[in-house]
């Protein structure tokens, strides 16, 4: 410790006995792999948003009156435009450092966005999911929810003409809801589209309301880790049910995490440097009634822009209320979807009468319905995310894009299913060729990677 | 730098711990390194020099690319001298911590002090009056939007209304040339989404569906621009086969017949405006439309 650092801790430590609870946070063991550092990503990712946000929200003017463009943009000079707009062209152009931090902001929530799935992916194909972590587990899917809304209310608030027209699919969306559709839409955008009060409402949920929630639940989902501990692979000699190992906080997790979070922050940095992925000089403002081609959401609602483009026409008058396509499949779909993913620890567990808790991660082959249940959800949202690329396919190739809009749908019908079809398979004859079924607990899968699989007993 | 220089112990005794104190398993001091040392410092005082030229670039408002490059170069290096500062000064630690053994259970009472069993119908009617006044806090919601009314059903396309471009210029049915189409408003409501309009000139002939009283030289047609699958501008439109097309989720249209739908997700025609042509020879709507404009609702 430097002098100066052992004065300030004495200091504090007179007054608060900071030795025993520092030294019990200082002891805490986190296993060492790499695939329990994307969390951390996510979590630096919104560090950084939260402090390039800041700064941006000091520039932009969450508001849709048209005003005249004066900046140095000579595209627009002297045109009328929306606020919004106005602003985002303005410090984009004019404020020295804004465009670079708008980018770094832009950059961090794809970021953000992909380390949260990708962390999520590896819970659920090692099983970190299982008792005692549901609850944790679960507020991780709340966090990818919110953070699916917060991407979409950030790339709505530039309010260039692909925001406006994302605007204006949502605001379809929420029509959609049977009976309740229409007085729903006109309370969360404030009358029939575009109203004055939309932006201002995203504005708020964007920057205030989404972010508060968001960083409030990631508080817990840390308070919960600390509180169950970490998961951890299986390793030889080690009873991983009762003992965690690996590497103390300070310092070795300590260094870690501080290294990951500049090398996220410096590479955010440096492809903003070269990715223009903020630039909306060239989309233009949000004017009603006009859009153009390859118009295309953020990747991470490719999956469900992919549903809206492959559905059949469908719209079924029914008395009193009407289901329609874009209900099945913005909004029924993607419930199946985030339902099956809540559900999923609940069902694996009685499916195979697994019993106690869970603290070393498996080969999600060795458990056949996770697998299964993994590559077809997986695959479905692959192949209706490369469904919305089904215009630019259509130009690049030459083959029609009804054609390829029907390649789409057959794929997404029959290929999720048959791929989860044929692992299960393989997965349950890889458990039977080692004469093995399902563990039912730890213990038991435990005892299987302890021993070598040649000198098991086949169960009969 | 993995091996360890104590082999790992299986099953360390937690109960003779204390519970702060670390189980060390294997400790491995690093050897000093000058070549560390030197890479430490030359990296912390590089970042340091790039964050300057960072902070002189961005205040003289050098271009992005030499301010980004300086900031992202001062993090990185600052990154690599961490990493190299932490792997010289401690040991490299692998140590076990017993878990919580949460299927043990616990049956310690949550709190000392218990209430007196008498009269429970005290808290559920507490309980009950809580709630009560959270839900009232819904009220407010209400106010958050008109009530729709017959907003959806309706435009602002009225009977004589003229039909103008987007500048707010009256078309006349010549405007549009063989082949061509126009985005155009009601007189006075430019800009107003559900009112926005495709007037075309088709170049074949016009077949019901299409309500052939509403066509205007016996190729001017004008229908609703809203797609009635997600609500899309239908903007762009292919002479070939007479389509409208929707280049959000490629619901096509064939406007020769009444804009029914032919291909993609759109389940219902675009409505077709009651056209006509005034005194002055400028295009009219005869009414509003007489289906519902945009997507399904409710």
């Amino acid at each position: 410790m430097t002098p100066l650092f052992a004065l300030l801790f004495d200091q504090l430590d007179d007054r608060l006995r900071l030795r025993r609870p520092g030294r019990a946070v200082a002891n805490k063991v986190f296993p060492h792999h790499w695939s329990f550092l994307l969390g951390e990503v996510a979590l630096f990712s919104l560090i950084v948003l939260v402090a390039t946000g800041i700064f941006l929200t000091l520039f932009y003017r969450p508001s849709t009156e048209p005003v005249i463009y004066t900046g140095s943009n000579p595209l627009y000079v002297g045109t009328s435009m929306p606020a919004a707009f106005e602003s985002i062209l303005r410090m984009s152009e004019d404020v020295p450092g804004a465009l670079l931090i708008r980018r770094i902001h832009r950059g961090a929530s794809h970021l953000f966005l992909a380390a949260t799935v990708l962390h999520m992916l590896r819970i659920l194909l090692t099983g970190a999911f299982r008792k005692p972590r549901e609850l944790n587990y679960h507020l991780g899917i709340v966090l990818l929810t919110l953070a699916i809304a917060e991407g979409f209310l950030g790339y709505s608030l530039p309010y260039d003409s692909l925001a406006g027209t994302g605007i204006r699919i949502a605001y379809s969306e929420v029509l959609s809801f049977p009976f309740v559709g229409d007085r729903l839409a006109f309370w969360i955008f404030g009358g029939e589209f575009p109203t004055g009060d939309v932006i201002p409402r995203f504005f708020a949920f964007h920057v205030l309301v989404v972010p508060g929630i968001i960083i409030g639940t990631v508080s817990l989902h840390l308070l919960l880790l600390v509180r169950q501990k970490h998961t951890q692979f299986p390793r030889t000699g080690i009873d991983g049910h009762r003992m965690i190992v690996g590497k103390p906080l300070w310092p070795a997790q300590f260094a870690e995490s501080a290294t990951l979070m500049l090398w996220t922050a410096g590479l955010l940095t440096l492809a903003a440097v070269f990715i223009p992925w903020s630039d909306v000089a060239l989309l233009g403002p949000y004017v009603p009634a006009e859009v153009g081609n390859n118009a295309q959401p953020d990747w991470f609602m490719f999956w469900l822009e992919g549903v809206l483009r492959m559905i059949p026409a469908l719209e079924w008058d029914l008395p009193g209320l009407t289901i329609s396509g874009p209900f099945i499949a913005g909004v029924v779909l993607p419930g199946l979807v985030f339902g099956a993913l809540i559900a999923y620890p609940f069902i694996e567990r009685r499916v195979y009468h697994l019993s106690g808790e869970w603290h070393v991660l498996q080969n999600p082959l060795d458990i056949p319905l996770r697998a299964a249940y993994a590559i077809g959800t997986f695959s479905f949202v692959l192949i209706a995310s490369a469904a919305a690329t089904n215009d630019q396919l259509s130009r690049l190739t030459g083959i029609p894009i009804e054609t390829a809009t029907w390649g789409f749908r057959i794929a997404s019908m029959f290929v999720p299913p048959v791929l989860a079809f044929l692992l299960y398979r393989y997965s349950k004859g890889r458990l039977r060729r080692r004469g093995l079924a399902v563990a039912s607990s730890e213990q038991e899968a435990d005892s299987r990677f302890h021993e070598p699989a040649s000198e098991q007993q086949p169960v009969t | 730098m993995s091996s360890p220089t104590r082999p790992a112990r299986p099953e360390p005794e937690p109960a003779t711990t204390p519970a702060e104190e670390l189980l060390v398993l294997s400790e491995r001091t690093p050897p000093p390194s000058q070549a560390n040392d030197a890479l430490v410092a030359g990296t912390a005082i590089a970042s340091a020099v790039f964050a300057v030229v960072f902070a002189v670039a961005l205040l003289l408002e050098a271009p992005l690319p030499v301010y980004g490059i300086a900031l992202a170069l001062a993090l990185l290096l600052l990154a690599v001298a961490v990493r190299r500062y932490f792997t010289d000064r401690f040991p490299d630690v692998e140590a076990a911590e017993p878990r919580l053994h949460l299927d043990e259970g616990d049956d310690a009472p949550i709190a000392d002090v218990e209430p007196v069993g008498r009269r429970p119908f005290l808290t559920r009617i507490l309980i009950g009056a809580g709630a009560v006044l959270g839900l009232s806090f819904a009220a407010p919601v209400s106010s958050l939007g008109p009530s729709p009314g017959n907003a959806l059903r309706t435009t602002a396309w009225q009977r004589g209304l003229r039909v103008v471009d987007g500048d707010g210029d009256p078309l006349r049915p010549d405007d549009i040339p063989v082949g061509g189409v126009a985005t155009a408003w009601p007189n006075g409501a430019v800009g107003d989404e559900p009112s926005s309009l495709v007037v075309l000139r088709l170049s074949g002939q016009p077949q019901p569906p299409t309500d052939l009283d509403w066509v205007v030289d016996g190729s001017v047609v004008a229908y609703s621009k809203v797609c009635t699958h997600a609500g899309c501008p239908v903007a762009l439109y292919r002479e070939r086969d007479s389509a409208l097309f929707c280049p959000c989720h490629q619901s096509t249209f064939d406007a020769n017949r009444g804009a029914v739908p032919t291909f993609g997700p759109a389940a219902r025609a675009l409505p077709q405006l009651p056209l006509g042509v005034d005194a002055d020879g400028y295009l009219v709507a005869l009414g509003d439309f007489e289906s519902q404009v945009g997507p399904a609702f409710g």
